[in-house]
């Protein structure tokens, strides 16, 4: 039988490579692996590695269908925002069941996917959307508070910020629309010169992994968030799982992801979904048509020992599904906080002694060398601290304390 | 004292595990295939004897010590055994690993050292002038029973594409020229790299 071959759009800034690669080997899956980016490999083994333009959605898929031509794809898939979209594409292209390129654009899309959201009654934040080139103190008038001010393009909550009066927003909205004007941001077109403003929701937040299949969303984990997202920055800290929340809350959250991605037009692949929790109810604050990102996924494990990549990717191939039971022990990460003001990472001290913590799986330190800018204005953190436990009380303490042992080694920032 | 022993298991899936210990268990890199292999490897020999455990492969580099099993048993249970092992060889009045008998000396002596020079070779010939394109280097560390062992150095240490270049780039070098190599083993300190060619930073 013939192996199935796997396009796999890695982006060369994603965290997600080891675990998609793995787990492709794992599944005897033959890959070839796309980048923006060149690899020093390329001229030596064109099936395995290619060069796409990940700009251009036609062009990307151009150059799949000739990749196709000399080595039977079976399937494309994307592992962020961008990617996913292009793998889309393809798959389409290549006639694969996939999600509509509309629902996946609107899932990357902040203000479409609202749009979306609220025309089918999901709750959701009330929302409005700004040109940055507007006057703040003009709109600062209008605003509800408390509220949030959202780009529409960056990830893991860079560039949020949360407003309590004009003041607050006109600050916030210059702030933002600096963050966005500087070099270190993409190019995200017309997006990039908008800014979303939308009530903020209180209440605790969870983010739930799923995934979609022919419409059906299984729930793989729901995470709380313990630290509590109140703002006036919204850097996420610590996942546990399984949720704390009462098992009606679970279900309402879980029925509002499921909304959201009907509403959207979502129908296959993984989603994560951010959402809050209130005496009002359950309300959808984000969804993205991809499994979680950062190194976050090492603390889900499904069926017998098997990871969420490999999940996605038998999903993505066609092949059999294993057991979606997550495994039965409380499980956690924390992002790890830019500590202090940041600056660049030499180096870090008590990491042995962290991992010798009862409970603690690893501490994974994955920016030696860089540069580390607290949020709103960075979006890198030093590294992820992973445990497992009884329950999730015993895996928040196991990660908290391993945080404790560490002792940062920083260069100021010029 | 054993119990300054410091071990943290860092699971891989439900048959491969790593052990970091808090201090040197062997100065160099060892393989172990079986029992017999092990003998007068007393980490090793205690690892294979596990009850239960059906070990499979031990492997020992610098502070990790690298154990593949069969069985199903939680690495929990095995986990704790092997712990066990560690701390008690450590402490023992023979080193916990025997330095490698000199090439040529086993059956698949000769076998390793061509391989060896084959590898060797490859990789100043082709490899690593790829890879210098990206400012990194690999570095052949052994070859034992087929299997190459190396570090990855300059921009591929904790590079956010390692893997990339590992398993798409190096496995199909070697694939394209020697396939008599088995697999490959990356023992790189990702962590420690400070000038990655590719840092990770999106979410």
């Amino acid at each position: 039988m013939t192996r199935p071959r796997l396009l796999l759009l890695l982006p060369t800034a994603t965290y997600r490579t080891t675990a998609f690669v793995e787990a492709a080997r794992r599944l005897d899956v033959a890959l070839t692996v796309a980048s923006e980016r060149p690899s020093t490999f390329e001229s030596a083994l064109p099936d395995a590695l290619v060069t796409l333009d990940f700009a251009s959605v036609p062009r990307t898929v151009d150059q799949a269908l000739a990749i196709h031509r000399d080595s039977a794809l079976t399937a494309a898939l994307g592992v962020d925002d961008e990617t996913v979209i292009l793998a889309t594409a393809i798959n389409l292209a290549l006639g694969r069941a996939a999600n509509p390129l509309p629902a996946v654009e609107a899932a990357r899309d902040k203000f479409l996917q609202r749009e979306a959201l609220r025309a089918a009654g999901v709750p959701v934040p009330d929302f409005t959307l700004h040109d940055l080139a507007l006057d703040p103190a003009t709109l600062a008038g209008t605003a509800p508070y408390p509220c949030v001010l959202k780009p529409l393009r960056l990830a893991a909550s860079r560039g949020v910020i949360r407003a309590d009066d004009p003041a607050q927003f006109v600050a916030t909205f210059r702030r933002i629309r600096h963050l966005l004007d500087g070099g270190d941001v993409p190019d995200c077109g017309a997006a990039g010169r908008q800014l979303l403003v939308e009530s903020f929701v209180p209440g605790p937040e969870v983010a739930l992994e799923g995934l979609l299949e022919k419409g059906r969303l299984h729930v793989l984990a729901m995470f709380d968030k313990p630290d509590p997202l109140d703002g006036p920055y919204f850097e996420e800290t610590i996942y546990v799982t399984p949720s704390r929340l009462p098992e009606d809350a679970q279900r309402a959250l879980a029925d509002v992801a499921e909304d959201a991605a009907h509403a959207i037009g979502l129908v296959e692949g993984p989603v994560h979904a951010e959402l809050r929790w209130n005496p009002r109810g359950a309300w959808l604050i984000e969804l993205a048509a991809r499994p979680i990102g950062g190194r976050c996924s090492a603390a889900l494990r499904f069926g017998t020992d098997i990871t969420l990549e490999e999940v996605v990717l038998r999903h993505a191939l066609g092949l059999p599904l294993p057991s979606l039971t997550r495994e039965p022990r409380a499980s956690g990460v924390m992002m790890i906080p830019v500590p202090g003001q940041g600056g660049t990472l030499r180096g870090v001290k008590g990491t042995e002694r962290a991992r010798a913590l009862p409970g603690v799986d690893d501490v994974v330190i994955t920016a030696t060398g860089q540069k580390l800018v607290p949020w709103p204005e960075g979006s890198r953190y030093p590294g992820f601290i992973f445990a497992h436990g009884a329950a999730p009380a015993d895996v928040e303490l196991a990660l908290r304390a391993a945080h404790r042992q560490l002792e940062w080694e920083l260069e100021p920032l010029d | 004292m054993d119990q300054n022993i410091g071990i943290t298991a860092q699971p891989v899936d439900a048959h491969k595990c790593k052990f970091v210990v808090s201090e040197p268990v062997f100065a160099g890199v060892r393989r172990f295939t079986s029992a017999a292999e092990a003998e007068g490897s007393p980490l090793a020999e205690r690892i294979f004897a596990i009850p239960g455990g059906f070990v499979t492969e031990v492997m020992v580099s610098g502070e990790n010590v690298t154990v593949t099993k069969a069985s199903e048993a939680p690495w929990q249970a095995v986990g704790k055994a092997v712990g066990s092992a560690i701390r008690e060889t450590l402490r023992g009045a023979v080193p916990a690993v025997a330095a490698a008998a000199p090439r040529g000396a086993g059956p698949a002596g000769p076998g390793d050292d061509e391989l060896y020079e084959r590898v060797a070779d490859l990789f100043e010939q082709e490899v690593n002038p790829m890879v210098a394109r990206h400012g990194g280097f690999v570095e052949l560390i052994d070859v034992q029973e087929a299997v190459v062992m190396l570090r990855m150095g300059g921009g591929c240490q904790g590079c956010g594409m390692a893997s990339v270049t590992l398993r798409q780039g190096i496995e199909g070098v070697l694939a394209q020229h020697i396939p008599e190599v088995k697999a490959v083993v990356d023992i790189t300190d990702h962590g420690a790299g400070a000038n990655p060619y590719f840092a990770s930073s999106k979410k």
